[in-house]
């Protein structure tokens, strides 16, 4: 069971949408871990949108985000504690970074329907409504919910019951070595149980080295559309997506925000982000919009570089292309209905006409093959939960296997062990003390 | 003979002399229903009390008042600490007992206790009045009056006894069972199991030539430890060593022999439906089971000073006669041994623990306690401390006081009575540090500073004990503080508190102690404590305040209660699955609910949720 008087924090949109986000924080500390967040001391003013800046996350360094924080204290909330809800640009690696610090700042990662849960506990809702959560909470129990993964996950799944497993016959060595000390078994060293664990940090470290792809496939990848103003970068977003919803005028800077829809793309799931015209401009709203467009160029897994082929390349096109050359892009060459006089190398196409936009197409899936198939013989960690519990399991075995080298007796190590487990059968399933025993006396003929 | 009495016990053996016992100290007048005085504290297997995590839970049972820790000091013949080469949280005692005395020792002290009136006879029948028990009617029709109930009767409910093909009802070899009984409590509708258990066979000690079986090599020489330590924290002296066993390992050709006779053995043709437990394999699953294992350990050991039964452990049987005397005999060294008694196996019935609360009063009778084997553990400490408890909460409810509930952060003892009645018992439920999440707080060094100050608000701790542990504790507490406050020098030259320094693992508070680098207050009784809780405090201080933590963060549920008839079946969203389960194992609090096998944490969310709403 989990606690229901600790803070929790969980995106409250759905996955993978464009837009905005929302980050929801609720429990006695919610305020402080947003106050940790944007770096605020002072205490947010209830029910005010204070507008704040957030370091999107440490590896992506300069990058931040603009945000708005709002405070609603206990008991006028959704769950009727202390709650801080933080709006964010809707890319899900904005909001995973968020997540992940709020996380970092102490929140705990919110089972699912635990808002609503609280929010009954403390009245907010009725019977009625609590019914449908006790129904929806009782639906994600583990083993269900990993029949609803799919198959990749599945995979991921197996992967780490195969690392739980490996690494609970260590446990269960240690254990047998306390329990059945005058058997006449050497069950397992100090030095034996090491490399066994040596192997098990090995195989999370390679899980966790690869769980960027694994957002890839899972939350699609991040394609950004970028290039001068009126070089027809909205044009483009709408031809792919076969839909009108931004909007196209020949007003240099009208795309202001950044827009990011979903579309299936050779095969392959896009978030496909329209961003601002990347131009030097004095005004104040633009320049948001600017800064927040090279925030996503440095987090995009693959850039289109938009240029004008009627026109001769310009200072601020040298720039993008620069500026893009050491990531995966496509350069397109728009406006081909057009006489061209550019002899930059691109895909050739016309936005408004559709030519060219299935070479396009194939040159994304292409440039993105590369980056998803990676290596094929690894699954990959998709979600922050996931990210989380095998980062605490790592975490654990690396103190294990400090206290091993130290030659401690076998039940201080395997107070790290048993974490290590535990955070794994958060994944996995749990298993309890008499699996144990059962694991034990399967292998070794113990008692007299 | 008085017919009207508080409590009464019926069974005497490891778990019935505790709570009667118990019951008796407390107060109560205590009616010890038992077939005969000559089996009271009878050891029916091995002769050894402790053990891994045993010895943990005879440590408690002294600190708490009661008896086994006391009886085996006086009259053990060969003692060991075990896992001494590991971390003190698994130091557990264990000793080889001379069963006689040691039965004698018991029974003498329960003669002793004026508040024990002996009834010697069949138990038959429960009575109850109004649905709560009102008395004991023997086999005879003798009925006697009582507040309540604690039944220990071990594996003498519907018990049979295994030899080869031949089967006999038997509640112990030679004994007979409890039919009557058996009935009448099956007619409360509990839930039954069917569990099962052996013992080796006996050999004639005079037969055995243990010098010449030195000499060849084939036996091993078991000694007792140098230096001996006590299991009560009474004790005034260190016990002494009067005993050996002897170590020897089956060969091939007993190994062929076993299976060439395996279809005779009653748990490999059919026989035999119950249970047995998989920690104390017999013989038959030790070839058949691990047949790549090219030999098992056996340890003679014998049962007493002057007792001529020499028990061989690790042999225990159920085939026939026949095949366990040839069997014997083809063990290195006992080629001419006289096998005085075979080795059996016995069936028995046991009342699934999940019917009882964690006071072990059923939940459906009130006044109606278990303990011991009939609840489906094995073990004679397992039983003792059962019986403690009982007797403890029988004399509580006579007296309406609440009831003592060791939490799994307490003792041991809280931790086996949360697994029977929250899990049930599939198998003989035994004692393993492995079951223990707070294995590092729960100490054979701390187990009277844990529990003897509740076993003083009881009432269970007399004086002396009580003026000798507060001078103890008190000692603990000054000694902790002086460490963290003194000063002294380590290797390169810093100095650092002597707390810190005792981190280091190259560095002993005797050690220092004796290079005169510091100081503490022992007592000459207790000297040995005195250093050892110290030093374990703060030499794995991290360590312990992690497992303090875990402890804090469980306690929200832990302390969560469950109303007794929380209707679980009208909470919203649980599946008819989960219902079932909480109904079958009524926990008492979320924490119980929570460990509850099958349960998800989902459904133990739901039903938090709504506990205060119904």
């Amino acid at each position: 069971m989990f606690s229901t008087s600790d803070t929790i924090v969980a995106i409250a949109t759905p996955a993978g949408r464009g837009g905005l986000g929302v980050i929801r924080i609720s429990g006695p500390d919610a305020a402080r871990v947003a106050g940790a967040l944007v770096g605020r001391a002072t205490p947010f003013k209830a029910r005010h949108a204070t507008f704040a800046r957030i370091e999107v996350a440490s590896g992506v360094s300069g990058t931040g985000d603009h945000v708005v924080v709002t405070f609603f204290p206990s008991p006028s909330s959704y769950t009727g504690e202390d709650v801080t809800e933080i709006s964010a640009h809707g890319s899900p690696v904005v909001l995973s970074s968020i997540l992940r610090r709020a996380i970092d700042a102490g929140a705990r990662l919110a089972e699912p329907g635990e808002f609503t849960l609280r929010a009954f506990l403390n009245g907010k809702i009725d019977l009625i409504q609590a019914e449908a959560v006790a129904d929806l909470i009782d639906a994600v129990t583990p083993r269900q919910a990993r029949v609803a993964f799919d198959q990749l996950e599945g995979t991921l799944t197996a992967a780490i019951g195969r690392i739980e497993s490996d690494l609970f016959d260590v446990i269960a060595k240690l254990e047998a070595s306390l329990d059945f000390p005058d058997e006449g078994y050497h069950f397992v060293g100090a030095a034996e149980a090491r490399v066994a664990l040596a192997s098990v940090i090995d195989r999370i470290e390679a899980l966790l080295a690869h769980s960027a792809r694994g957002r890839l496939v899972r939350e699609g990848a991040q394609v950004a559309i970028v290039g001068a103003p009126n070089v027809g970068k909205s044009s483009l977003f709408n031809a792919l997506l076969n839909a009108n919803r931004a909007i196209v005028t020949a007003l240099a800077g009208t795309t202001r925000d950044l827009l990011t829809e979903r579309a299936e793309i050779g095969g392959l799931s896009l978030a496909l982000i329209d961003t601002a015209g990347v131009r030097e401009t004095a005004d104040v709203i633009e320049q948001e919009g600017v800064s927040r467009t090279r925030a996503t160029l440095r987090v995009a897994d693959l850039v289109l570089v938009v240029l004008d082929r009627s026109r001769a390349i310009t200072a601020e096109d040298r720039d993008l292309l620069a500026e893009t050359a050491l990531q995966p892009r496509v350069v397109v060459l728009n406006k081909s209905d057009l006489p061209g006089v550019i002899t930059e190398a691109g895909v050739a196409i016309s936005a408004r006409t559709g030519a060219g936009l299935d070479d396009l197409i194939a040159a994304i899936a292409n440039e993105l093959a590369a980056e998803v198939s990676g290596p094929r013989d690894q699954p990959a960690v998709s979600n922050v939960r996931h990210t989380v519990l095998l980062e605490r399991a790592r975490a654990a075995l690396l103190c294990a296997t400090e206290a091993l080298a130290a030659e401690v007796s076998e039940e201080f190590p395997l107070l790290d062990l048993q974490d290590a487990g535990q955070a794994l059968q958060e994944i996995t399933g749990r298993r309890t003390s008499d699996d144990l025993l059962h694991h034990i006396f399967a292998k070794f003929c113990i008692g007299k | 003979m008085i017919s009207e009495l508080d409590v009464i016990v019926i069974g005497s053996g490891h778990a019935g002399v505790e709570a009667a016992w118990a019951a008796a100290r407390l107060g109560r007048s205590v009616g010890l229903c038992t077939l005969s005085r000559e089996t009271v504290a009878h050891m029916p297997c091995n002769p050894a009390v402790g053990g891994t995590a045993k010895g943990h839970l005879v440590r408690e049972i002294d600190a708490l008042g009661g008896l086994m820790g006391r009886a085996i000091d006086a009259t053990g013949i060969q003692f060991k600490l075990l896992n001494r080469s590991r971390g003190p949280a698994v130091w557990s005692p264990r000793a080889q007992a001379d069963k006689p005395r040691y039965a004698a020792w018991v029974r003498a002290e329960l003669e002793s206790e004026p508040n024990i009136h002996w009834i010697i006879g069949r138990a038959g029948r429960i009575v109850l009045d109004a649905g709560r028990v009102a008395g004991l009617a023997l086999e005879d029709g003798t009925v006697y009056r009582c507040r309540a109930l604690v039944i220990t009767t071990g594996t003498f409910l519907n018990g049979l006894v295994h030899v080869g093909r031949e089967q006999r009802p038997a509640g112990r070899a030679d004994e007979p069972p409890s039919r009557d009984l058996a009935q009448s409590i099956k007619s409360l509708g509990v839930r039954w199991g069917r569990l099962k258990t052996g013992t080796p066979p006996r050999l004639a000690r005079k037969s055995i030539d243990f010098a010449g079986g030195v000499k060849s090599g084939v036996f091993h020489v078991e000694h007792g430890d140098l230096k001996p330590v006590s299991f009560s924290f009474t004790s005034t002296m260190s016990p002494e060593n009067t005993a050996v066993c002897h170590l020897l390992h089956t060969t091939d050709r007993v190994h062929q022999l076993v299976r060439a006779n395996i279809s005779a053995s009653p748990l490999y043709n059919g026989q035999i439906a119950g249970i047995g437990p998989r920690y104390c394999p017999s013989l038959e699953d030790k070839v058949m089971r691990f047949p790549d294992r090219e030999r098992h350990q056996i340890y003679l050991e014998p049962e007493g000073l002057d007792v001529e039964e020499i028990y061989v452990n690790g042999f225990s049987m159920s085939l026939p006669a026949e095949t366990q005397r040839e069997l014997v005999r083809a063990l290195p060294g006992l080629e001419s041994a006289e096998m005085l008694r075979p080795g059996y196996a016995v069936e028995y019935d046991f009342v699934q623990p999940t019917e009882l609360r964690s006071s072990l009063e059923m939940h459906r009778v009130p006044g109606l306690f278990f303990a011991g084997q009939i609840n489906g553990t094995s073990g004679y400490e397992e039983a003792a401390g059962q019986g403690l408890l009982a007797g403890i909460n029988a004399s509580q409810s006579v007296s309406g006081r609440p009831a003592l509930v060791l939490g799994r952060n307490e003792a041991y003892l809280g931790i086996m009575v949360d697994d029977l009645v929250t899990k049930g018992c599939l198998e003989p439920y035994r004692m393993f540090t492995s079951r223990a999440e707070y294995r590092l707080l729960l100490r054979t060094d701390n187990a009277d500073l844990r529990l003897t100050p509740k076993g003083r608000d009881l009432g269970l701790v007399g004086h002396e004990r009580w003026e000798r542990f507060a001078g103890r504790q008190a000692r603990y507490e000054l000694n902790v503080e002086r460490l963290r406050r003194s000063w002294v020098r380590v290797e390169g030259g810093a100095r650092v508190t002597a707390a810190q320094a005792l981190r280091r693992p190259e560095l002993t508070l005797a050690g220092m102690m004796a290079d005169g680098d510091v100081a503490i207050d022992t007592s000459e009784q207790d000297h040995l404590l005195d250093v050892s809780s110290v030093e374990t405090t703060l030499k794995y201080e991290g360590y312990l305040l992690r497992q303090q933590q875990a402890v804090t963060r469980a306690q929200h549920a832990e302390r969560r209660k469950i109303p007794e008839t929380f209707p679980f079946e009208r909470v919203p969203g649980l599946s008819r699955e989960m219902v079932q389960r909480f109904a079958e194992a009524r926990p008492e609090t979320l924490g119980q609910a929570q460990r509850i096998p099958g349960v998800t944490p989902a459904a133990v969310a739901v039903v938090g949720a709504y506990l205060n709403r119904f």
